[in-house]
């Protein structure tokens, strides 16, 4: 097998088949593991909160992704067609942030979100607000706001690409035909850029689905995601086999979708970006 | 049972627990009986010729050397690692998959899964020079079928904190958390086993012995509370942060030391015993029957539970020691202010007892539920 074949199989292949497995099984250690049974996915097919939970959670990606791009792609425009003699900067701040710890990222939203971080004190100067609130943080909007811009630079990186494939001779043509500018985004770039806007939304949709530890941190008591539930199933109640049946539910309904997104955009256009 | 130095280091054990999962996944699915994994074949000597170092399981901030000094002046050159965990489940997911620790320390609602699943040996406490000030009915919560398996290190509360210049009428019992005075300024622990608790003691129910019934009134009461509830904590070091910036002002279930540091720091802080008990934790040392270093494990034992070590334990977390000698070596204020010393105080603690497995994913089950509805 040719390496990168080999590392998938071993990293990526071998440990969902571990896991496809552990779903069949009737406990987490032995003698229970040895029992082979299909009980979990009754449990889970009976479980209708957790079924409302993972749309919620699907709900909350579809938006983050959706919220990244629009976000993302005048930062993206503005570095290939604007930025000049200054995109190499501009880039490498775009994505230096990126390079500090993810969870220093999200602290950093309780201190603007938090009942005395910036955004109250500033409702409450201005006479808007009595006192000061958690309901900003704590909530499933700061869950999507923290995401949105944790996942801007990894969706700007790819529309940044596909724009900057773009063939300038097709720029020149549409200009000399006479098409005004707003004609040529909307006619031209935009419809070449789109395989870097699907690939920057699937980078954002698959992880925030699967997403815990910003739930965890900013989501308060209504904005816990199905993977907290996960992680629960793992590392709490030790119940590995309905963690395992519960994780591929999801992968399930990722393959779904990636499967209806690929009508849509030929997922080898990704691989190009 | 302790906060760890800070928030980060404990999320990154988290990651790290997650990938050790999936490692530990890996070599076990992969084999058709409980097997070491490869690289674990150099543990596998006889008793005697073990020179290696003490492996600790361990939770993180447990490690100060002044916890065990005894240890150390005895074995000078003797290495001791320590692997930590941030949750009782992890550690014993840890054991159960072959890792080789000489000693672990679980708290005591887990204590008759180690014993049944075989992974701890009976401790001969003769061989304890210290053991003799131990609290007896602690000492007592260790033995298990006539033979002593946890030797018991520290306890202490979960109970709750009030922010008392934000609240005007501060919760009498676990029942008041239930007032809509504190909606929205309300924090509840995310574990299932102490909400089911503290929920079936705001009932009038007896929390180790509640039937599904009463587990069926236990999840609508919490589901009653959830508009309330501003945010779980998942994380003790999250408490103080949460009190002092106001985002709750009312958090439940929290452990001792988050009030001492917050009454340490000036902040308008009450602890509060309510009417129905304060919730009670205790946890200790077990010894693993897969240990190579049985001596020397019952030498850190002996270590930890020194009077002076202990004393230590209580000046620096505020906890409760199982050795009743340490309270005169260490500083009384938290002392008085927990009530550490007062004789009866265990039996005015709902102690939290083993659990079966079960019952676990019942709870856990349960609290899902909760976290889940909208």
């Amino acid at each position: 097998m040719a390496p990168p074949a080999l590392l998938l199989a071993v990293f990526f292949v071998l440990p969902m088949l571990i896991m496809a497995s552990f779903s069949f099984r009737l406990g987490t250690f032995a003698p229970e593991r040895y029992v082979f049974t299909t009980e979990h996915y009754w449990d889970f097919i009976s479980r209708t909160s957790f079924h409302r939970l993972l749309l919620r959670s699907i709900g909350v990606a579809f938006i983050t992704a959706g919220a990244s791009i629009v976000l993302a792609y005048p930062l993206a425009h503005f570095l290939v067609f604007r930025a000049g003699r200054m995109q190499l900067t501009l880039l490498s701040l775009l994505i230096i942030p990126a390079w500090t710890s993810y969870l220093l990222r999200i602290l950093a939203w309780k201190v603007i979100l938090g009942s005395n971080g910036l955004l109250n004190s500033f409702l409450l100067q201005a006479g808007l607000i009595q006192e000061g609130s958690a309901r900003l943080l704590y909530s499933p909007s700061a869950v999507v706001v923290t995401l949105v811009y944790v996942w801007i630079p990894f969706v700007a990186l790819p529309i940044f690409a596909a724009l900057q494939r773009i063939d300038g001779s097709v720029l020149e043509a549409a200009a000399d035909l006479g098409c005004p500018a707003w004609q040529t985004f909307l006619r031209v770039i935009f419809p070449l850029s789109l395989p870097g806007v699907a690939a920057g939304f699937l980078f954002v949709f698959i992880p925030t689905l699967g997403e815990w530890v910003t739930p965890a941190l900013v989501g308060g008591a209504r904005g816990v995601m199905y993977g907290n539930l996960i992680q629960d199933q793992f590392v709490r109640a030790l119940n590995w086999p309905m963690g395992s049946v519960m994780s591929l539910v999801m992968l399930a309904l990722m393959l779904v979708q990636l499967a209806l997104f690929s009508r849509v955009v030929r997922l080898s256009d990704l691989a190009a970006v | 049972m302790i906060n760890a130095t800070s928030k980060l280091l404990r999320l990154r054990f988290a990651a790290q627990t997650a990938a050790r999962l999936l490692a530990a996944a890996i070599v076990l699915g992969g084999c058709a009986a409980p097997a070491a994994a490869p690289g674990e074949a150099v543990a596998m000597q006889p008793a005697a010729a073990a020179t290696g170092p003490l492996l600790m399981l361990e939770w993180s901030g447990y490690e100060l050397p002044e916890f065990w000094q005894p240890f150390a002046d005895q074995h000078p050159n003797q290495n001791v690692d320590f692997s930590f965990f941030a949750e009782d489940a992890e550690a014993f997911a840890k054991l159960q998959t072959g890792f080789k620790a000489d000693l672990v320390h679980p708290c005591s609602s887990w204590w008759q899964l180690y014993v049944d699943a075989g992974l701890v040996q009976p401790i001969d406490t003769a061989r304890l020079s210290n053991f003799s000030g131990m609290r007896p009915e602690m000492s007592a919560m260790g033995v298990f079928g006539g033979k002593q398996y946890f030797i018991p290190w520290e306890w202490g509360y979960e109970s709750i904190l009030v922010r008392t210049d934000k609240v005007k009428n501060p919760p009498k019992s676990w029942a008041d958390l239930w007032n809509p005075e504190y909606a929205g300024h309300l924090a509840l622990w995310d574990s299932g086993e102490s909400n089911h608790a503290m929920t079936a003691l705001a009932l009038g129910f007896k929390p180790e012995q509640t039937t599904a019934a009463q587990d069926e009134l236990i999840k609508q009461k919490l589901l009653e509370l959830k508009p309330s509830v501003v945010t779980y904590w998942v994380d003790f070091t999250e408490v103080p942060q949460l009190i002092s910036s106001g985002d709750a002002w009312v958090v439940a279930n929290v452990w001792q030391d988050a009030y001492a540091t917050l009454v340490g720091d000036g902040v308008a802080v009450d602890y509060i015993t309510p009417s129905e008990g304060r919730l009670g934790w205790l946890c200790g040392y077990g010894i693993s029957s897969q240990s190579a270093n049985v001596n020397l494990a019952y030498d850190y034992i002996n270590a930890a539970i020194a009077p002076k070590s202990m004393a230590k334990m209580i000046d620096t977390y505020s906890y409760g020691a199982a050795n009743n000698s340490a309270l005169a070596l260490a500083d009384p204020k938290f002392i008085k202010l927990l009530q550490l010393d007062e004789p009866d105080i265990l039996q005015r603690t709902v102690f939290f007892n083993s659990i079966t497995p079960d019952r676990r994913k019942r709870f856990t089950n349960l609290w899902d539920e909760v976290k889940a509805a909208p």
